[in-house]
């Protein structure tokens, strides 16, 4: 029998297996940038959970994502062979040396007053628990703030943007330890037991992959259990799931800093595919960007806000390498996006479950009443 | 100690000239306007094309832009706007991408760089706007220097305020659109017409910002982005003030303006921004409905 | 070889010849005739208010070279991208056109951010990119040919001028928040100290940055004497327009500018910058009859005849005439034929003479010291007498009788001595 649910979950299995089936037919350089997409993908879950499910608009998700972008470029610049030989016997990045006060001792520990944070660094794997950790814990205490205060809509979305441009201030002005503006370039290879993961690689291709296919199962299971029914419900009417007895801010707190870690290992995945980590990762308009490929792909669908996020990135590559367009290419985004917020309000998802229900509908004439999908 | 609260009045008064559109379309329609910055942008490069095509002086270009930009606010209402209402998170969506659209428009000359055409005033690259030579540096006014550039914003934007308080308290049409804003659909039982007003309403937020747009233009840079910042700078200042509260909105620009002014000469200006950054956190962490609000809609 | 005007349209009509000849052959020998060649720069975004003319003025360079007859006798195919003002959007062009693409040479990048994010594309793929702008030094890449000024070769003369030729002897330096300005102000201070001048205050603002009522007031309370500005972008305007607003004169205060060129004067109007100066090794107003048929050619191309040319746009259009003579001396277009071909490489350029350094990749350039005129021109007031080396390590103490920067890449043990 075809229920909405069954085509839901055909639809997951599909997209995984299409992901992980990709690399058969594309290229070297396909298989990078898909990956990099794939990165964008993972983001669009991150949002779609905490502002599909959730009802929290976090304008300010880049914060997570670049938090685990640099602790994670922090361990690879160490790693970094080129960036190390610049005049110290020690494992100093360059351009610490570069920023140093004259006279400055060139170790790690004490070359600038700050410096010792890179200490632990050196190890690879302190980078990749930080870089899950940092963001959790930002996460953690800043939710805890925000929802215990009772802190809604609008305000949340204020709050984040506030933080995620002052953090990105602080990280551009603290040159002397962040490389400021241009951010940690020529990093190091990422190693598994000696394993590198050269970003061009089938290897690095199915790491994100993988990583994706986990976020999205993981993300599908647990916004299918009893919490994130809850939460479902935190989002359609808070005072409601209040008064029925439920401590709302556990709820809240509990998903969005899963959101958090998840866009905290999609930073150091973007990493590892790209190379660099910059301080335009917390950009406000990256941030917004996130939003609107979950809102394009369906916000309340994780499938859909990855595949938004995907479909937008490979239609604007498409588009503004045509010769033609490579200029005009942004504005037609702008178009579609209008577009789309007016006549498709439940993104490509929403339109793809309004087909499914259409079909099923003929099977059963009572439409199964299912949370997702169903925001007011 | 005095030029330091100048300046810091100075930030506040443009603060203020930015958010006050943005107080009335986000505050009275609930409306969240990113294309608010391109509205200002639009209002500056009205400014350059009247002075290249017009040959219109930096004061007569003040109305030509709240009119430009007033009309163009009217259209987004009506094509993309007037569709969303309710649904507060997506027209911040939706207007994002209008804003991408209006600053592509700009730099692409209206498409007529794909035809080889180059249109005077438009284009990728910064815009040059001149200033009346009386507007340029310094009057003594008892016995302080005062920049008076910065002094004739600080007047615009008593007079915008004023005519807003004006326009919103005291006159017919102010007391239907605060009755939408309370509660649109007993305003639309009462025969006030809903669509008409939140028409007018959004044209009138996008002519202040057009004439904010003007006063950037004399001193700050024009090109396609110069919005984009303005933006979030103005939607803070509202939030903080509290949202629908014009009194609120004047305040938080003030307080706002005087720390950036204060903390930035006494220490630098990098820090004076994440101080205002922070600071907004705070306020809406412990007043989370801003400094003066109402219970509404 | 040199371009004047006659030369170029005889050129233009053999080129044209040219281009109606192969076209009697068949397609796909006509498609393998050409050189593709990548062009990255912002044409969207806040960047794109400079980097647009860059990709222009690298366009108009190949529509020459095209018309003269290609390189080697094949046309050479822009492919142009868009790095929309972001490194994320960099990085992932540079490897659409080096790994998907297959091309060995890319013109691009303004900003450092955008450079460092393709770099390791280009390194990994061994490819060749040509970096127009002036930068703060500190690289050594096999795969980069620099072809802006780099500290020496805006400072050297710069500060000493000023302290001998305006009385200048307190210095406040300002710049944008990133890693140019603060290089910048490094080689400064050292020059200031040579030069038994000081600095009075070091301050930095956010890059983008348009409120300088602070900034200004505290310029005017510092008791400086002179203003060194490594300010960069759009913020210029704002700064000059404070400055002038908060009662400021350039005859008793000039600004002393790294970075203001004619496209910030032409925005901010004249009337704000009249007798600031700028260091750089071109400007629009270098009175040369190559210069001046060059501003006229460039405007033609845009179709804008009010159009400025800078020295990054400079360096842009010629750097493309030193990769065509590159590849004929070494007869391919690979990469490792290009970084032979390129190295001491020259070519008349707009500003003058250039060469290609045969240790670093970097550019012999002259650097010129300029006041701003009332009509929006700048009048040199003084210039090298030959190209000066350029030296990327000099705040690391790198002379010309000690390069840091060889072919084999850097020597690290001599940055340790400093």
């Amino acid at each position: 029998m075809i229920t909405t649910r069954n085509l839901d979950r055909a639809a997951y299995i599909i997209f995984i297996a299409l992901i992980l089936l990709a690399p058969l037919v594309l290229q070297e350089f396909w298989l990078n940038r898909i990956a990099k997409f794939l990165v964008f993908g993972i983001l669009g879950v991150a949002v779609s959970i905490c502002w599909g499910y959730g009802g929290i608009l976090n304008l300010g998700q880049g914060l997570f994502f670049g938090a685990g972008a640099y602790m994670l470029a922090m361990s690879l610049k160490l790693a970094s062979n080129t960036s190390l030989q610049q005049g110290s016997d020690q494992p100093v990045p360059d351009f610490m040396l570069w920023n140093a006060e004259p006279g400055a001792p060139t170790e790690l520990c004490c070359i600038s007053k700050v410096s010792f944070l890179w200490l632990p660094f050196q190890s690879q794997w302190f980078g990749v628990a930080m870089g899950v950790v940092l963001p959790i814990v930002l996460a953690f205490v800043l939710g805890s703030i925000v929802f215990r205060k009772r802190i809604a809509g609008v305000f949340v979305s204020v709050i984040t943007l506030a933080l995620v441009l002052l953090v990105r201030l602080l990280v551009i002005d603290a040159q002397p330890v962040t490389n400021g503006f241009n951010g940690l370039t020529d990093l190091g290879t990422f190693q598994v037991a000696g394993f590198e993961f050269e970003p061009y690689s089938r290897a690095t291709y199915y790491l994100v992959a993988g990583f994706l296919a986990l976020a999205l199962v993981g993300g599908r299971l647990l916004v299918e259990t009893r919490a994130g029914l809850i939460l479902q419900a935190i989002r359609d009417d808070q005072n409601r799931a209040r008064y029925l007895g439920f401590d709302v801010p556990v709820y809240q707190v509990f998903f969005f800093t899963v959101s958090a870690a998840i866009s905290g290992i999609a930073g150091m995945l973007y990493v590892i595919v790209a190379e660099f980590a910059s301080p335009t990762f917390m950009d406000l308009s990256f941030s917004i960007t996130m939003v609107v490929w979950a809102a394009l792909g369906g916000r309340s669908s994780l499938l859909g806000a990855c595949i938004g996020a995907l479909l937008i990135n490979v239609v604007a590559a498409t588009v503004s390498e045509t010769q033609m367009f490579v200029e005009a290419w942004k504005a037609m985004i702008g178009l579609v996006f209008v577009l789309v917020v007016l006549f498709l309000p439940r993104g490509l998802a929403g339109f793809g479950q309004d087909i499914a229900e259409a079909l099923s509908a003929r099977r059963k004439p009572a439409a199964v009443a299912e949370a997702e999908g169903r925001t007011p | 100690m005095l030029d330091v609260i100048f300046i810091g009045l100075s930030l506040g008064s443009i603060l203020l000239l930015v958010a006050l559109g943005l107080a009335i379309t986000y505050g009275a329609m609930g409306v969240i306007n990113m294309a608010h910055g391109e509205m200002v942008m639009v209002g500056a490069y009205t400014t350059v094309m009247g002075a290249l095509w017009l040959n219109l002086g930096f004061l007569a270009s003040l109305p030509l832009a709240f009119v430009v930009t007033a009309l163009l606010g009217w259209a987004i209402e009506r094509v993309v706007v007037r569709r969303l209402y309710g649904r507060l998170l997506d027209t911040l969506l939706a207007t994002w991408g209008v804003a991408i659209l209006v600053q592509q428009a700009v730099r692409l000359e209206f498409g007529m760089s794909f035809f080889g055409l180059h249109i005077q005033g438009l284009g990728p690259g910064l815009q040059n706007v001149k200033v009346p030579e009386w507007m340029t540096g310094v009057a003594g006014i008892f016995g302080n220097q005062v920049n008076i550039y910065r002094l004739f914003i600080i007047l615009v934007t008593l007079v915008l305020t004023l005519v807003t308080w004006l326009l919103m308290y005291r006159s017919e049409i102010g007391i239907q659109v605060r009755a939408i804003m309370r509660n649109p659909r007993m305003a639309a039982a009462c025969g006030i017409d809903v669509q008409r007003i939140n028409g007018l309403t959004f044209a009138y937020g996008s002519g202040l910002a057009g004439v904010a747009g003007v006063m950037m233009s004399g001193f700050k840079t024009v090109f396609p982005d110069m919005g984009t910042s303005m933006v979030v700078d103005g939607f803070m200042v509202v939030v903080v003030g509290g949202v629908g509260s014009l009194f609120g909105s004047v305040l938080s620009a003030g307080l706002l303006g005087q720390v950036n002014g204060g903390v930035a000469s006494f220490t630098n200006d990098i820090l004076a921004r994440a101080v205002v950054f922070g600071l907004v956190i705070l306020i809406i962490i412990v007043k989370p409905t801003g400094l003066f609000s109402f219970k509404g809609r | 070889m040199s371009l004047d005007r006659r030369s170029l349209l005889k050129a233009g009509a053999m080129g044209a010849a040219a281009i109606t000849a192969p076209s009697f052959f068949t397609r796909s020998a006509a498609a393998a005739e050409t050189i593709k060649v990548g062009v990255l720069f912002s044409l969207t975004g806040g960047l794109s208010i400079i980097e647009k003319s860059l990709a222009d003025a690298t366009m108009m360079a190949i529509a020459e070279i095209n018309a003269a007859g290609g390189v080697m006798g094949r046309k050479v195919e822009a492919v142009l991208e868009d790095g929309a003002s972001d490194p994320k959007t960099y990085n992932e062009k540079a490897s659409k056109l080096i790994v998907g693409d297959k091309l060995a040479t890319v013109f691009g990048s303004y900003t450092s951010a955008s450079r460092k994010a393709v770099l390791p594309v280009f390194e990994k793929h061994n490819a060749m990119y040509f970096y127009p702008t002036y930068y703060e030094g500190f690289e050594c890449s096999r795969n980069v040919v620099y072809t802006g000024a780099v500290p020496n070769q805006q400072l050297s003369n710069f500060i000493p001028w000023i302290v001998k030729n305006l009385g200048k002897k307190k210095f406040f330096i300002v710049g944008s928040n990133y890693i140019y300005p603060r290089e910048m102000a490094k080689v400064c201070k050292i020059l200031m100290k040579q030069n038994g001048a000081e600095f009075v205050a070091d301050e930095y603002l956010e890059l983008g940055h348009s409120e300088w009522g602070s900034m200004v007031n505290k310029i005017k309370n510092s008791g400086c004497d002179a203003v060194l500005s490594n300010v960069v972008g759009d913020s210029v305007v704002a700064f000059y327009r404070e400055f002038k607003n908060q009662g400021l004169t350039h005859d008793k205060l000039p600004i002393c500018a790294t970075v203001t060129s004619e496209i910030e004067i032409a925005a901010m109007g004249a009337e704000y910058a009249v007798g600031s100066y700028t260091s750089f090794p071109y400007f629009m107003a270098i009175d040369s009859e190559r210069n001046k048929s060059f501003v006229e050619r460039y405007r033609a191309f845009v179709k804008d005849p009010k159009a400025v040319t800078h020295h990054a746009l400079e360096s842009s259009y010629f750097q493309v005439f030193l990769w065509k003579q590159a590849v004929e001396k070494a007869g391919a277009a690979t990469a490792d034929a290009i970084r032979d071909g390129v190295r001491g490489q020259e070519f008349d350029a707009p500003n003058g003479h250039v060469t290609v350094d045969k240790e670093n990749l970097h550019t012999y350039l002259t650097p010129r010291i300029a006041q701003w005129q009332a009509d929006g021109q700048a009048k040199i007031v003084d210039a090298y007498p030959q190209p000066v080396e350029p030296l990327p390590y000099v705040a690391y103490g790198e002379t010309s009788s000690n390069l840091f920067c060889t072919p084999k890449g850097l020597d690290a043990s001599k940055l340790k001595k400093s």
